[in-house]
């Protein structure tokens, strides 16, 4: 804790006090500042984003918060909750905000909003350094790797009556496919942000499109309603990618 | 935009007992619906699983707003296709205050049993199959309460009578329960196995033609056995297993929701070959092996837009119509010729 417990229960009282006086509830940011606790719910199964499997939790959205509470002067209480119960946890007030690899979804904004986002996991293109390919009308001719039924197997499917010659080559997986491009058996793959980043850490031979051809933005979740927390949220994350710490999270955990 | 319901199609399948659950109930653009409908059909799948809420279409002084179910039903009688239709959410004026759309009281029962009844009555010809309500072994499901098998054999009891007098050639659906494993007294959840035991010793059996099943695949491969603590696909089995343990074995099994996720990150999903090679063996392993198995419907065909979740992993079309792989593959394996899928 950076806050003694004294200091911390006398602030809860004086806060519970006053909205007992003014017949309202604190906000949640004010019992956020008042306790010094953030409480973040997460699903501990998606590295390298969040794991507890063989050791203690880690992962970037861990050092993200980490970050974040360092910079408004919180300790960050992490709860793990199943991916497909995290919004509900978050709506019913078990936690304050979520950071799990959660996508932007503009069909939740009624009940929940997002900060800026941190990362996009978009499909990207991966090709050899030495003949890169930046956009998607260079892809063709010739054969394009994909995940078999992935998201980029079914984009790609549809650049085939775009791109003329474009020949769409499904693998198992995405590693499969970026490995046909360095085998040289297709010039080009297509494939998820986060394995095209983990695949090409460390492989000079590998050139990653510059931009996602796909949009999967992730970012942090609160409820609607908290909006000082969100702006708190914000501009924590401005900051952090202002002094160059969203960069180097980027660099440790996804081109390690 | 002016849509005509078109000229009478027919579906063309290798695999007559392949549906779809579609996602029809908020599409709001009749040609969404007429588009849905022609891919399903295209994919050579014959049957279709849509949601008709009560509380959608039902005001509380008797009247009906039939327009929405027309246009899917409509539709999906013009592309050919047979349809499982499911009913259930209470409406506000048939349910105690601050109570959810699932919350049905026993005093509504009979409210409810109206709207079946004026329902198969509109689409005798048209709907053959109804489901009454969905999974009732979930607390969630019966308005946050505990669940009992005998509350649901009293609302089948009250259902049953009035919609055979209505339409007496739809066969009615009961279920499908949720495959689960809470343990004895679970505030959430009743285990799906015990409450059909429990749905027979309350006297369901004379009160439904056929059982619908869930049976989701999860991380398991569809040859996975089964087992009273796994959840998989096979898990029909011990369903069927019950039946005929209770003297039921003549009635058939409609599987009503079925599938695997490919969500990148979700634990109960696996690899999106995986997905497309799973789902083509369960087909063929029900073909082969289930008998008692009518119709197995995946979910979903297409939602209308996206969740940006685990859910939109489940679709066999994109919400902007564009066919996934799964979809093509499962359209090659029905015997139809993807390349003629456009008319």
């Amino acid at each position: 804790m950076k806050r003694r417990v004294l200091f911390t229960t006398v602030a809860l009282l004086l806060v519970a006090g006053w909205a007992a006086a003014c017949g309202t509830e604190p906000s949640t940011w004010d019992r956020i500042a008042n306790s010094g606790v953030l409480r973040v719910g997460l699903d501990p199964t998606y590295p390298p984003f969040e794991t507890a499997e063989g050791g203690p939790l880690r992962g970037f959205d861990v050092d993200l918060m980490q970050s974040i509470g360092n910079h408004l002067d919180l300790d960050i209480a992490f709860v793990y909750f199943g991916y497909d119960g995290l919004y509900d946890a978050l709506a019913t007030g078990q936690v304050d905000v979520l950071a799990s690899a959660l996508v932007i979804a503009p069909e939740r904004t009624r009940d929940f909003a997002y900060t800026q986002s941190y990362f996009d996991a978009g499909e990207r293109l991966v090709s050899r350094a030495a003949n890169p390919v930046t956009s998607p009308d260079e892809v063709a001719p010739g054969p394009l790797a994909v995940e078999l039924g992935a998201t980029g197997h079914v984009v790609a499917t549809g650049w085939e009556r775009q791109f003329p010659g474009l020949e769409v080559e499904p693998y198992e997986t995405a590693k499969l496919a970026m490995d046909a491009v360095a085998s040289g058996a297709a010039r080009v793959a297509l494939v998820d942000g986060v394995t095209a980043l983990l695949g090409a850490a460390g492989v000079k031979d590998y050139y990653i499109g510059p931009q996602p051809i796909t949009e999967e933005p992730y970012a942090l979740v609160v409820r609607s309603e908290d909006r000082e927390l969100l702006a708190q949220l914000d501009e924590a994350l401005a900051h952090l990618d202002a002094t160059q710490q969203l960069d180097l999270l980027r660099g440790r955990w996804l081109a390690p | 935009m002016l849509v005509t319901y078109g000229q009478q199609r027919k579906v063309r399948t290798d695999v007559p007992q392949l549906g779809v659950h579609t996602r029809l109930t908020d599409e709001v653009e009749p040609w969404k619906i007429q588009k849905t409908l022609q891919l399903v059909r295209e994919m050579g799948s014959s049957w279709i699983v849509e949601f008709f809420p009560w509380a959608y279409y039902a005001a509380e002084d008797g009247s009906y707003a039939w327009d929405h179910p027309d246009l899917v039903v409509n539709h999906a009688h013009a592309q050919g296709l047979q349809i499982v239709a499911r009913l259930g959410l209470t409406p506000e004026w048939a349910r105690p205050p601050d109570t959810p759309l699932t919350y049905l009281d026993a005093s509504a029962y009979d409210d409810f049993a109206r709207y079946a009844a004026a329902f198969v009555a509109r689409y005798r010809d048209r709907v053959n199959y109804i489901i009454i309500g969905n999974e009732p072994n979930l607390s969630y499901e019966w308005g946050y309460r505990q669940t009992t098998a005998a509350d649901y054999v009293n609302l089948l009891r009250t259902i049953y009578p009035a919609v055979k007098s209505a339409n007496p050639d739809v066969i009615v659906l009961a279920g499908a329960l949720a495959p689960n494993l809470e343990p004895p007294g679970s505030e959430w959840a009743h285990n799906d196995l015990t409450y059909l035991r429990a749905m027979y010793g309350a006297g369901a059996a004379a009160y439904f033609d056929a059982l619908a099943v869930h049976a989701y695949g999860l991380t398991f491969p569809p040859n996975s056995p089964p087992a009273p603590d796994r959840l998989n696909f096979r898990r029909v089995e011990l369903v069927r297993q019950v039946m005929v343990e209770e003297d039921d074995a003549t009635t058939p099994i409609f599987i009503t929701e079925t599938g695997w996720n490919d969500h990148p990150r979700w634990t109960k999903a696996v690899r999106s070959g995986q997905r497309i090679q799973y789902t083509l063996d369960a087909v063929r392993y029900a073909d082969e092996n289930w008998p008692y198995v009518r119709m197995m419907a995946l979910w979903v065909f297409r939602l209308p837009a996206p969740t940006r979740s685990y859910m939109d992993y489940y679709t066999l079309v994109t919400p902007e119509f564009v066919n996934k792989p799964i979809y093509h593959a499962l359209q090659t394996y029905t015997g139809n010729n993807p390349s003629a899928e456009t008319e």
